[in-house]
């Protein structure tokens, strides 16, 4: 199989974290620790012309998970090797047999995806849900977004689709870790 | 900030290396003793490192949630800073300690472990150094990241060294005491000379936000300018401390003094790394 990623549509998404709130549940995950989180930018300001307020605010949102990068910079830091990519899609994903809990990978993630699980003692974070995707069911994010404005597939394909965005305002460089990740961009944030 | 098991492990790690440099830079000086004189007056010393890198190694297992896999953290070597790090520093406290238990058993210092341990532990700072350097935290990612740790180094222990060694060499050797008085006071304000060329680095330097959700180390450390400048006048204070007693040392001035300054000393250091961790908090 080939590299998996999402694709965001940035300009459909409402900010209403329906996919925070499934990824949480299938993942079963204490307040505080969100393998998808959403993220808000806002810019601007009331101006004040002749007699009037005018709103000024250009807001948007962003919905992040792991962008099961192409340079894992997770990876990289992992002192155990816990942390690691699978050949078969690329996926990222933490082996708590090894694992450590030393939230290493925490300062080293440009996206803030590892999340870490206090009664555990280990690191978690977004897996892609496959097993939902080996059953043949759409990640719990995926399925969840009442805009249809999340989805996933071979990189490739979404590439092909949507074309290279993964830079937007409000995002760290893409050129640190290469993420798995397009994004059609909503218009305040381009 | 709650790192503070982070901040207990370097503290300890940097002064007991620091005090290991201090006393392979003693150790010549203070082989004109005889052999027996000189195990009397460097075990304490010796037993304090090995102490303290011992009291930085628990600390460290207590920042991991599962501290039962720590020996996974050497397996990945190639790539990982953090697993060369803990790799070199388990290699420091091991010498550490042989160096003082051998030395008991022998009642004489073994210069060559001394010296393995300052090598080891100079470059143990600098893997220390990498570990905060290569993460995308902002403020992080710059030469202070080092100059404060060797700092640190530089500064505890010439300070470590001589507040253990000199209540027994006074006794004995009055001329060698203050000599020794003298150099850690020259090396020490070394130590805060490097820490000053990272803070002005620091200050020129555009520092960088790589991390969604990540705060500009400028604005993590906005309402902390108080706290370091209160460090920086402590740390003054420690210093003039030593100053005064390398030069007065002869005029019955209280050996607490050097008790005094290391612990004012600790302090400081221990307000500057408590800042370093809050721009990754
Ligand atoms: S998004 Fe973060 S956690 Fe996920 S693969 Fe990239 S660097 Fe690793
Ligand atoms: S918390 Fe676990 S996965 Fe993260 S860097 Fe440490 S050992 Fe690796
Ligand atoms: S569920 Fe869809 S619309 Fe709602 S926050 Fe998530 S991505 Fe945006």
């Amino acid at each position: 199989m080939a590299q998996l990623g999402f694709y965001i549509n940035n300009d459909y998404c409402t900010g209403c974290k329906a996919c925070v709130v499934a990824c949480k549940d299938k993942n079963d995950n204490e307040v505080g620790v969100n393998f998808r989180r959403v993220y808000e930018h806002s810019e601007g300001d009331y101006v004040e012309r002749d007699h009037a307020v005018i709103q000024n605010i250009q807001t948007f949102f962003t919905s992040i998970s792991c962008n099961h990068c192409e340079n894992p910079k997770c990876v990289e830091g992992c002192p155990t090797g816990a942390m690691y990519k699978r050949e078969e899609d690329g996926v990222v994903l933490v082996d708590h047999d090894k694992c450590v809990g030393c939230k290493y990978c925490v300062w080293n993630c440009p996206y803030g995806a590892p999340q870490y699980n206090e009664v555990l003692g280990k690191m978690t974070k977004c897996d892609f849900c496959i097993d939902l995707i080996s059953a043949g069911e759409n990640p719990a994010c995926v399925g969840s977004c009442p805009m249809r404005a999340i989805e996933y597939g071979p990189i490739e394909e979404l590439r092909a689709k949507y074309g290279n965005v993964s830079d937007i305002k409000g995002l760290p460089n893409s050129s640190i870790t290469k993420p798995n990740l397009v994004i059609t961009a909503h218009r305040n944030a381009k | 900030m709650h790192e503070w098991s982070l901040l207990i492990f370097t503290l300890c790690m940097q002064a007991a290396i620091g005090g290991t440099v201090m006393l392979l830079i003693f150790y010549k000086k203070l082989s004109k003793l005889d052999p027996e004189q000189q195990f009397h007056v460097m075990k304490l010393p010796l037993v304090v490192i090995a102490g303290l890198s011992l009291i930085g190694l628990a600390a460290s297992f207590t920042h991991l949630g599962s501290p039962e896999n720590a020996l996974n953290t050497i397996r990945h070597l190639g790539s990982s800073w953090m697993s060369r790090e803990i790799l070199v520093t388990g290699m420091f406290i091991a010498v550490a300690c042989g160096a003082a238990g051998l030395a008991f058993i022998q009642k004489k210092v073994n210069v060559w472990l001394l010296a393995a341990g300052a090598v080891i532990g100079l470059f143990d700072i600098y893997c220390m150094g990498a570990i905060y350097y290569n993460t995308l935290v902002s403020g992080w990612n710059s030469i202070n990241t080092y100059t404060s740790f060797y700092g640190t180094a530089f500064v505890l222990g010439p300070i470590l060294i001589v507040s253990l060694l000199v209540p027994f060499l006074k006794a004995k050797n009055e001329e060698l005491a203050q000599a020794f008085v003298k150099n850690a006071f020259y090396i020490a304000l070394g130590g805060i000379a490097i820490q000053l060329i990272g803070v002005a680095i620091f200050g020129i330097t555009a520092p960088e936000v790589n991390q969604i959700a990540g705060v500009n180390v400028m604005d993590a450390l906005e309402g902390y300018q108080t706290t370091v400048a209160i460090r920086w006048m402590i740390e003054i204070i420690g210093i003039f401390f030593i100053g005064y007693l390398s030069i007065a040392m002869n005029k019955k001035i209280p050996i607490y003094f050097a008790y005094g300054a290391l612990a004012v000393l600790i302090f400081a250091e221990g307000m500057s790394r408590y800042v370093f961790y809050v721009m990754g908090a």
